[in-house]
């Protein structure tokens, strides 16, 4: 309790960093920094307020520029051309100076109201908070897909989280100082942040309006489902990749040669001709693949063991003493 | 003055996950042990992840003594992982290791000492008489030892010993992550340590589970797999893949021929070309692909070598070794 009450003590005096990064927003950046300054303001919190604007080609940063000239909590970072949503939080985390970070994009439009809901969870004990959807409103095809989505994250990676990438996060910085996140794999912060050992937890958001994906190509669930697939692979063998390809290829090679030293043998006893069965090609393919798996996984090995002067794969919570 | 910046003589360096039973009859114990032998020491324990409440006891058992350290992780990492935050966060001048759970006797500290002011490096623990039971525990255990020190050129009777007393030279070269730390002797061996072993005290458990389990054996033996490869060829990968990928060429070349000379003199009926054909084939297959893996293994270790990992060290003892 007494502890609780310290933290809570001690969190209002972080300031708050409020990262936003912006793509073509021209509309709606003026009200969205007025209603984020407003609710912020009513905090009471110290604040800075960090736009991103992520290569816009509709004057959202030249409003961005005026409301950055009004308002000296606002700072305004523009990129050179559109580097997505990892890159944009990189810059806004290092032109940012807060020790609580909340960070949200353009495309899903979190009422700001809410902000205050989640630094309270952050003064409660956790490290990280992230959104949740709730109820989606949006189409009935991406509802599916987004529940199919982080069904299939909470089974791999072991989180018990609805919404992964609802696009707000609410944490502190030097969880995210610890967590490498680049390319797509932005989306999985709160899932890497637990595998460090955060406590991290969910906060329900009401979904505006106006907030639906136009569009989803195909080509993005692949790459998703490709995220997944590293973000397992990083997490349970970044370290020993052997014990899993090796593992792997093992199998593959053992089922491949039991199948040519069946037929090998089938040959000898001269029960038949071998050369017109699949099953001869087929333990070919085993062997190659298991080969491969093998020795894929070595120089997997040899990467981490040249470089293991740069891994810290612990994460310490306090040194006392 | 920050005073964790002052050396001590002696570091003891203790891993524990959930042992709330054993961690402070642990503690006096090996309090008591250095009080009676060593001026300035530290204690140090690292919790990785505990959550039967083995935290609160380190945290109170900190604040009430300042040469006792505790560590705490945010979760579960593994013993490597715990090990290493133990070694570099400790400033002793020798560092010892020892299990959280009772079974080694902090007795037995003062003669790892011993040994190392003798001139050696690394000392492992003996367990000459073990308290384990048979089957599950000592028979495997054995058989391991056996692999690791054929693999690694280390003799030792029980590397799988925690109890175990190092130089902090030999402790700042080795880099832990993994599994590793059940070779922690073979990779000192690499540095060039010296490497000893004395006879320890055994008990059985008194308090908690065991945390071993028979499945990580394909696992260890991966792991014997890839760091025997890499004491031998890191320096040079090519050497190790390019010789397997030339046999395979070498091979498939030869069935190539026989197929030809087949062929040519008509000896063999195009059912059985078909055969030697995809024999070719995968032979092929696989023999390129060992060389162009050799090729990228050898970028790799020439990269790591510039970015300074672990073959820096490495390198280093070989240059050791001709100074004398």
């Amino acid at each position: 309790m007494d502890n609780q009450k310290s933290k809570r003590e001690r969190n209002e005096r972080l300031k708050i960093s409020l990262i936003v990064a912006l793509y073509n927003f021209a509309e709606s950046v003026e009200s969205l920094a007025h209603s984020v300054i407003e609710v912020m303001e009513a905090l009471g919190d110290p604040f800075e307020l960090v736009f991103i604007d992520d290569g816009s080609t509709d004057g959202t940063y030249e409003k961005l520029g005026v409301l950055g000239r009004e308002d000296n909590r606002i700072r305004v970072v523009k990129m050179r051309s559109s580097f997505g949503e990892s890159a944009a939080l990189d810059a806004g985390l290092r032109y940012s100076e807060g020790q609580r970070i909340v960070y949200f994009s353009g495309r899903v439009r979190v009422n700001p109201k809410e902000i205050p809901k989640f630094l309270d969870a952050l003064s409660e004990g956790k490290d990280l908070i992230v959104g949740w959807r709730s109820p989606r409103r949006d189409s009935l095809l991406n509802r599916w897909i987004s529940r199919m989505f982080n069904g299939l994250v909470s089974r791999m990676l072991k989180v018990k989280l609805h919404d992964i990438n609802s696009g707000i996060i609410v944490t502190y910085r030097s969880v995210l100082q610890r967590i490498s996140f680049y390319g797509d794999l932005y989306n999985f912060i709160p899932v890497l942040a637990g595998q460090q050992g955060y406590r991290v937890a969910e906060e329900k958001i009401e979904q505006l309006p106006g907030s639906f994906r136009k569009s989803r190509y195909p080509r993005e669930y692949l790459q998703r489902l490709l995220d997944i697939v590293t973000v397992f692979f990083l997490s349970r063998y970044s370290k020993k990749p052997i014990h899993f390809l090796g593992f792997l290829g093992t199998l593959f090679v053992f089922a491949g040669a039991g199948i040519e030293i069946y037929l090998f043998i089938y040959r000898i006893l001269g029960m038949g001709p071998i050369a017109g069965r699949p099953l001869l090609i087929l333990g070919a393919l085993l062997l190659v693949i298991g080969i491969q798996m093998i020795s894929i996984g070595l120089l997997g090995e040899m990467i981490i063991f040249t470089h293991a002067g740069d891994i810290e794969e612990y994460n310490i919570e306090e040194i006392i003493n | 003055m920050n005073p964790h910046r002052e050396k001590v003589s002696l570091s003891v360096v203790v891993p524990v996950c959930n042992e709330r039973e054993n961690v402070r009859l642990l503690y006096h114990a090996i309090k008591n042990v250095l009080e009676g032998m060593e001026d300035s020491y530290e204690i140090v324990f690292v919790d990785d992840g505990s959550t039967d409440g083995t935290r609160e006891i380190l945290q109170e058992v900190a604040q009430k003594d300042v040469r006792f350290r505790a560590i705490l992780f945010r979760k579960n990492f593994g013993q490597s992982a715990a090990l290493a935050a133990g070694f570099s966060r400790s400033r002793g001048d020798i560092v010892v290791t020892m299990d959280g759970d009772l079974q080694n006797d902090p007795e037995d500290i003062s003669l790892l000492i011993q040994k190392i002011q003798e001139g050696y490096d690394v000392v492992s623990g003996w367990r000459k008489n073990r308290k384990d039971r048979v089957l599950a525990r000592k028979v495997p255990s054995r058989i391991a030892n056996c692999l690791i020190c054929s693999v690694t050129d280390v003799r030792l009777h029980d590397t799988g010993c925690a109890l175990k007393a190092f130089r902090r030279e030999v402790i700042d070269r080795i880099r832990l992550y993994g599994e590793l730390h059940r070779f922690i002797p073979s990779l000192a061996r690499v540095e060039g340590a010296r490497i000893s072993e004395v006879v320890v005290r055994h008990h059985p458990r008194r308090f908690g589970r065991s945390k071993y389990n028979l499945s990580r054996t394909f696992r260890v033996l991966m792991d014997l797999f890839s760091l025997n490869l890499f004491l031998k060829y890191l320096r040079n990968p090519l050497r190790l893949f390019g010789k397997i990928g030339a046999y395979f060429l070498f091979v498939g070349l030869l069935v190539a021929c026989a197929a030809t000379y087949l062929l040519l003199t008509e000896k063999a009926t195009f059912f059985d070309l078909n055969v030697l054909v995809t024999l070719v084939f995968l032979l092929f297959v696989a023999g390129f692909q060992f060389l162009f893996i050799g090729l990228i293994a050898s970028l790799i270790v020439k990269t790591g070598e510039r970015r300074g990992g672990t073959l820096r060290p490495y390198l280093s003892y070989q240059k050791r070794g001709k100074d004398g």
